[in-house]
């Protein structure tokens, strides 16, 4: 017989077992999916997960999408971690793309080392004042971050919509709804001729080196720990529980902003209306995935790419929509919540004796 | 027809604490009985396994001569025993009608029917069709009362009902549970109020410490009489020495208000007291009484006027709890798991939670573990802490080590004044001692503690003064000789 038990400590292995079995899972699911809509199940996989990364440029493609989603779901973690639900990461990119690819606009007929810089700091100071509104609003005057931060997505995609069609739109642009091309100091420079992956990677990277060291070194790290375990807690020790709330939003509001202009000038190299294939929703599914942890996040948003170049491969081969993508994310996610049900349970195997 | 409840025997066994021990009751209706006793004492116990929400670890019920099988809330109700909680379990946002039907299977417009029924018989008048949130306490109470009667129950179990009621809503269920005993339901009224309990119940049982004191017909009690048995007098010996405390003032509170937006938290009324060095203060009180308030307006996790608080000759009351902590003194929250310390992080980690600027845990905001771990075993040797892995997360550690862990590190700042709350709310006698002598210690090092505390007992063999708090409001602050367990079993009741 099987009894289920409460386990009493979580162990660490199971901890990070659980996203590889969802990942697992996922495939299963994935392979019978296939088998319905008339597809071999194994060829079909092979076209979604290895076909896409099996050369150099599909390598970099894999690098490419991984940056941003890396990014901004460290971003997310911070948030996460605290208790505090930002699911409007999407919204922050785009505000962060706008206000950097404004600024980039002004320099759109100057070159210069200094132009670059600026460009970037402008993405994260978007990314923050966007994430300040939804922290503003819940500290303040108890508002639910939740809907905030999500309808606020919507908003910054209009506001987008509007300057790439009214008054940003490129002059010489037969009215296509973009604007122009920035000038070469204005982008992100590639690692390598011909791949499309650039120093955006960096940004990434040093933001996992940077969130594991404030996180497990620092005493802010350890104020949003406390903090987010119980806000009881916090006011006892003396923590300024309201500035932690506000500070964690304009972190992950900045990781979403440079996301936004890692695409924008490296890529895309103007503004038009998709900056991001919800890149700031997927994070979210990387940031569980990956545990909250930054060397987890790392993998987690490979694993996720995978998925974005996948639908793509499955749609020209073998004319699958590419919103198989989507559905492929969307199991991860419920097969990582259904499998988290192993940390806190135990299958117990009893001999028919008892 | 008569009815007959019988408790045989009944044991609950937490750990580390004895809920019910070998309680035997019998209950016959036509009568209503009172369950006195304080927190803690296992009334809750008791009644949550007469409603099924607990199932006993040894003895049996009867109803009627017959055993009772209660396994889970709905056996109850399957066996027409009603219960009242304390809290209200009504949904919000759903109107009264749909609130009393649904968790019943028998057609809508009978019980429409039958509510209208009830409501006629007891003269009762609630808007079946408002959501239940536009309703005050009382008329909640009414809706749940209504619920119970649906089902026409045997047995009725108050839960403390009057605590959330006004003095009109109290007297008008009080009628109203007068008239359900004449119809011949069975009345267990659970309360620590003892004047309700004089002006109500036929038959009283008494409850201390999971064991049932007494069984007794009201005309042969008084208030004090009651008080005694729920408090406990025999206890009182073991006090402290008395010291000649010093005359030097510490902190002195002055006309300290607060007032609260959040309807289930008390407010607190013009509170004034002040302490000198080496001297404890306990304020005794049932709880819900403005505890948790004044002992949050004392840490400084409620923020009030500068002026109201005076310690060591600063005024200190715009502070916040790190802040005052620089000032040299210590807290000890009442909730050891969601506040004092945090269940998934290590022990060493909790103990960082006191910053104490001194100690350097943290330097140029970076973390010091190895000064933290070195503080942290420190602090188990000296306070018995029985572990030696200070890695071990603190949900591992039993209540009483926990507590030692949480009390030792408040005090090996070596603080001016302790204020704790229910130091030793839940822990085993082993564990109370070492709690006890500890504060004992800190008083003869002439450090003072204001102890808020729901156990008479501990309060009679700690303070040195002594006053009660009731509905946010202090009482005048007595000298712990001359207070008696009566006097405080009185005043705790709202009486004078």
């Amino acid at each position: 017989m099987i009894k289920i038990v409460k386990r009493d400590q979580p162990s660490k292995a199971i901890f990070f077992f659980t996203p590889v079995l969802a990942i697992f899972l996922t495939l299963i699911a994935g392979g019978i999916i296939f088998y319905i809509l008339g597809f071999k199940p194994f060829e079909a996989l092979k076209f979604f997960f290895i076909v896409p990364i099996a050369d150099k440029y599909g390598f970099s493609e894999l690098l490419l999408k991984a940056t941003p989603l890396c990014l901004i779901a460290i971003g997310l973690s911070f948030c996460f971690k605290s208790n505090n639900w930002n699911i409007g990461a999407e919204g922050q990119l785009t505000f962060g793309a706008i206000v950097s690819g404004g600024v980039a606009l002004l320099f759109y007929d100057q070159e210069g080392f200094y132009i670059l810089p600026i460009v970037i700091l402008a993405g994260a100071i978007g990314g923050m004042i966007y994430a300040s509104i939804p922290a503003i609003l819940k500290t303040y005057f108890n508002t639910n971050e939740i809907l905030v931060s999500l309808m606020l997505v919507y908003v910054s995609k209009l506001i987008l919509d509007y300057l790439v069609v009214g008054p940003w739109s490129n002059p010489e642009g037969f009215n296509f709804p973009e604007t122009r091309q920035f000038s070469d100091s204005a982008r992100l420079p590639l690692l390598f001729e011909g791949l499309r992956i650039h120093a955006g990677i960096f940004l990434a990277l040093a933001a996992v080196v940077i969130s594991w060291f404030v996180f497990y070194k620092t005493y802010l790290g350890f104020q949003m720990k406390v903090s987010g375990f119980s806000l009881k807690t916090a006011k006892y020790a003396g923590y300024k529980g309201k500035k932690m709330i506000i500070l964690v939003f304009l972190i992950s509001g900045a990781c979403a902003g440079l996301a936004g202009v890692g695409e924008i000038t490296g890529p895309i190299g103007q503004l038009h209306r998709e900056v991001s294939p919800d890149y700031g929703f997927t994070a979210i599914i990387v940031a569980f995935l990956g545990r909250l942890h930054p060397v987890g996040i790392i993998f987690a948003s490979l694993v996720v790419a995978i998925t974005y170049l996948g639908a793509e491969t499955a749609q020209i081969f073998m004319q699958i929509p590419k919103y198989t993508g989507q559905v492929f994310q969307g199991m991860i996610l419920f097969f990582l919540l259904a499998s988290d049900y192993l940390l806190f349970f135990k299958f117990k195997f009893i001999g028919s004796k008892k | 027809m008569n009815t007959n409840l019988k408790i045989s025997n009944v044991t609950k066994i937490y750990p580390g604490c004895v809920a019910n021990d070998n309680v035997s009751l019998e209950f016959n209706s036509g009568k209503i009985y009172a369950l006195l006793g304080e927190n803690g004492a296992g009334k809750s116990t008791l009644v949550k396994i007469l409603s099924g929400v607990v199932i006993p670890d040894e003895g049996k019920i009867y109803l009627n001569k017959n055993i009772l099988k209660l396994n889970s809330p709905s056996d109850a109700k399957k066996n027409d025993i009603g219960m009242v909680f304390q809290h209200f379990n009504l949904f919000e946002t759903l109107s009264v009608f749909e609130n009393l039907i649904i968790d019943s299977d028998e057609q809508r417009e009978n019980l429409k029917e039958k509510i209208d029924t009830i409501m006629k018989k007891y003269n009762f008048s609630v808007d079946l069709d408002v959501p239940v949130l536009n309703l005050s306490a009382g008329q909640k109470q009414k809706v749940e009362i209504i619920r119970c009667l649906i089902r026409s129950p045997k047995v009725l179990i108050m839960d403390e009902p009057t605590s959330v009621l006004t003095e009109q809503e109290t007297s008008e269920l009080f009628l109203s549970l007068k008239k359900f005993s004449e119809e011949g339901i069975l009345i267990i009224y659970i309360t620590h109020k003892l004047k309700e309990v004089m002006q109500l119940c036929d038959e009283v049982a008494v409850m201390r410490r999971g064991k049932l004191v007494s069984v007794s017909q009201i005309n042969n009690e008084n208030i004090e009489s009651l008080a005694n048995k729920m408090v406990g007098q025999d206890l009182k010996k073991i006090k402290k020495k008395k010291e000649n405390t010093s005359s030097e003032q510490l902190i002195k509170i002055t006309n300290l208000n607060f007032t609260s937006e959040d309807p289930f938290e008390t407010n607190l009324v013009d509170i004034n007291f002040s302490l000198n060095r080496g001297e404890c203060l306990g304020i005794a009180g049932i709880s819900g009484n403005g505890q948790s308030e004044l002992f949050q307006v004392l840490s400084g996790e409620i923020i009030s006027n500068k002026n109201s608080i005076e310690f060591n000759k600063n005024f200190i009351g715009n502070l916040n709890p790190q802040e005052r902590r620089e000032y040299l003194m210590a807290f000890s929250p009442e909730d050891r798991l969601e506040q004092a310390a945090i269940p998934q992080m290590a022990i060493f980690e909790n103990v960082a939670l006191n910053n104490f600027k001194s100690s350097n845990f943290f330097n140029n905001g970076l973390i010091n573990e190895s000064k933290i771990k070195e503080h942290s075993k420190k602090i188990i040797s000296e306070f018995n802490v029985n572990t030696d892995n200070i890695d071990l997360k603190s949900q591992f550690l039993s209540g009483g080590n926990l507590q030692k862990l949480i009390i030792g590190r408040e005090l090996i700042t070596s603080p001016d004044l302790l204020i704790c709350f229910n130091p030793t709310w839940g822990l085993d006698v082993g564990a109370i001692n070492y709690i006890h002598e500890t504060l004992i210690k800190i008083n003869e090092q002439n450090k003072s503690i204001i102890l808020i505390s729901t156990d008479t007992d501990e309060l009679l063999k700690l303070s040195d003064k002594i006053s009660v708090i009731h509905r946010g409001k202090l009482s005048k602050i007595m000298n712990a000789e001359d207070v008696t367990s009566e006097k405080l079993g009185i005043l705790m009741g709202g009486g004078n």
